[in-house]
């Protein structure tokens, strides 16, 4: 079934400040019955002095150490320089200054054994693990993560397998800072993965979910902007979905035509929330509130 | 008059609760805090009054016979689903699937209704304030579903039986639905219900209904037919 949850502080640009990490834990604790297999967040406008964050999970292919060894290998080869380097089990996280094009980077590290690309960003990171939203952060200290927005999701596999890396949130590799979380199921998934393959674009994984992550990499690199790239793929995308998607400074959602699932949006002079379920606005604001639930067929964008 | 606080129960100790009272013959019961949690008053099959102060989440005031319910605030989907008996109403809005399956008593929704208002109604009425939304009384097989604002798109989509009352734009019809004249008498009824629940538009409502052209329950399977 899947539980997504969105939140974005308006006016915290400069401080970067707003519990994000907390307040995604929260929303998608409540919303585990819709999924406990994984979990995953984006946090974005996170304070970083470096030009990069880069999260990548070591998967069983490879010993970790060996692949970090060759993750910060591949990165020094393309011209970065590791400001920082944090291994938690087989999750690494790399903080790098680097001026170059970002798809070769991608690419380079793509194809070293053991690596699984989770995001790179300007001033975000995707954390996804199997597991509730509970056990997410006691593993990787999300609660303890500030910024300016976010996206999350709680995972009910349906359609593929459950591990690390068919969890949300999906990077639309190469733009950072562009990530998805997805309710729903795309019926014309194998289809359009097989034209994308075709036309050279990667996918790490058998989530029907990761084709949005694609899609939407693939009309922004048309120069297409975000807010018509959603409108489009309510025609283009076939299935059930709500989406949401986080960007370097905003957030926004797309609804199916069918509006079969669920999403409800809150917005004051402060702060853009959405969920899945209201009971998940609730675990941060917890007075009774005014809400809206977008109907089908339907997007909207938020940014700074 | 028993006050129940939601934020220190279970939802089972809640539902638990709520029954126990109402068999008991409590006059009023009273639910705050429910912070919209989902399947609060589920199951309930005793008359009884009660009243939720605050917005509640999915499946809240199912399965019930008999209790008359009011809600201050918002619900998430399925709010009534499968209603025998009773009465339900909403200060606010509710989300997809409003009394789906409703078989009897009386729904009432202050606010708008999302999609698939009143999917698969088998009696009763469903009397909403604001708009309907996409694909309202889908598959509806009996009742009355009243809507004193718009109706979105595919009104009435396969509908069997059942009528739908639109008091403004209908964004579009449905599979096998079609618009017709309402009766006077029919006016008047609704204008009296409206009267009654303090709302003071009285639109001269659309009703819509199934051409029945994709409904075949009257004919014989072909292996039944006489050969001549």
């Amino acid at each position: 079934m899947c539980g997504i949850a969105g939140i974005m502080y308006k006016n915290s640009g400069s401080t970067k400040s707003a519990p994000i990490g907390d307040e995604l834990v929260k929303m998608l604790e409540t919303m585990v019955h819709r999924g406990h297999d994984s979990a995953g967040v984006t946090v974005a406008g996170e304070a970083n002095d470096s030009d990069l964050l880069i999260r990548i999970w070591a998967d069983d292919s490879a010993p970790a150490t060996d692949t970090v060894a060759r993750t910060e290998e591949t990165i020094r080869r393309a011209g970065g320089t590791i400001n920082s380097s944090e291994l938690r089990g087989q999750f690494l996280r790399i903080t790098a200054n680097y001026e170059g094009d970002i798809p070769p980077l991608a690419e380079a590290l793509l194809n070293e054994p053991g690596v699984v690309l989770h995001s790179i960003g300007e001033v975000s990171e995707v954390i996804k693990d199997v597991g509730t939203p509970l056990v997410m952060d006691q593993h990787h200290e999300i609660s303890k993560l500030t910024g300016t927005h976010g996206v999350g999701h709680v995972r009910m596999a349906t359609e593929s397998v459950v591990d690390i890396s068919h969890a949300h949130p999906f990077w639309a590799y190469p733009f950072t800072d562009v990530t998805v979380v997805h309710n729903g199921q795309l019926t014309n998934y194998h289809g359009m993965k097989r034209e994308y393959e075709g036309r050279g674009y990667h996918f790490q994984t058998g989530n029907d979910s990761e084709l949005i992550a694609v899609y939407l990499a693939d009309k922004l690199n048309d120069g297409t902007s975000l807010n018509d790239a959603l409108t489009e793929s309510l025609d283009d995308l076939d299935g059930t979905f709500t989406y949401l998607v986080s960007t370097k400074d905003g957030m926004g959602y797309a609804k199916d035509r069918w509006s079969a699932k669920p999403l409800v949006a809150m917005e004051t002079d402060d702060v853009v929330a959405l969920a899945s379920e209201e009971v998940a606005l609730r675990s941060v604001f917890t007075e009774e509130l005014d809400r809206t639930e977008p109907q089908e067929h339907e997007v909207m964008t938020w940014s700074a | 008059m028993v006050s129940l606080d939601a934020s220190e129960l279970t939802t089972r100790e809640l539902n638990t609760r709520i029954k126990e009272l109402a068999t008991n013959g409590t006059e009023k019961i009273t639910i705050t805090n429910p912070a919209a949690r989902h399947n609060i008053a589920v199951g309930i099959l005793t008359e009884c009054e009660l009243e939720i102060d605050g917005s509640v989440g999915y499946y809240v005031a199912t399965l019930l016979d008999g209790p008359r319910i009011t809600i201050n605030g918002n619900a998430g989907w399925a709010l009534g689903e499968n209603m025998m008996s009773g009465s339900i109403s909403l200060s606010k809005s509710a989300g997809a699937s409003v009394a789906a399956s409703m078989r009897g008593g009386d729904m009432f929704v202050g606010g708008n209704a999302g999609a698939r208002a009143g999917i698969g109604m088998k009696g009763g009425t469903l009397l909403i304030g604001g708009d309907s939304g996409f694909l309202t009384g889908f598959m509806m097989q009996k009742g009355r579903i009243i809507v004193v604002g718009d109706v979105g798109d595919a009104a009435g989509d396969s509908m069997y039986e059942g009528t739908i009352f639109c008091g403004g734009e209908i964004g579009s019809l449905g599979a096998d639905s079609k618009i017709e004249e309402s009766t006077e008498d029919e006016l008047i009824e609704i204008w009296n219900l409206l009267e009654e629940r303090g709302i003071s538009e009285r639109p001269h409502f659309k009703k819509i209904v199934s051409q029945k052209t994709l409904y075949h329950y009257d004919e014989q399977e072909r292996h039944e037919r006489p050969l001549i």
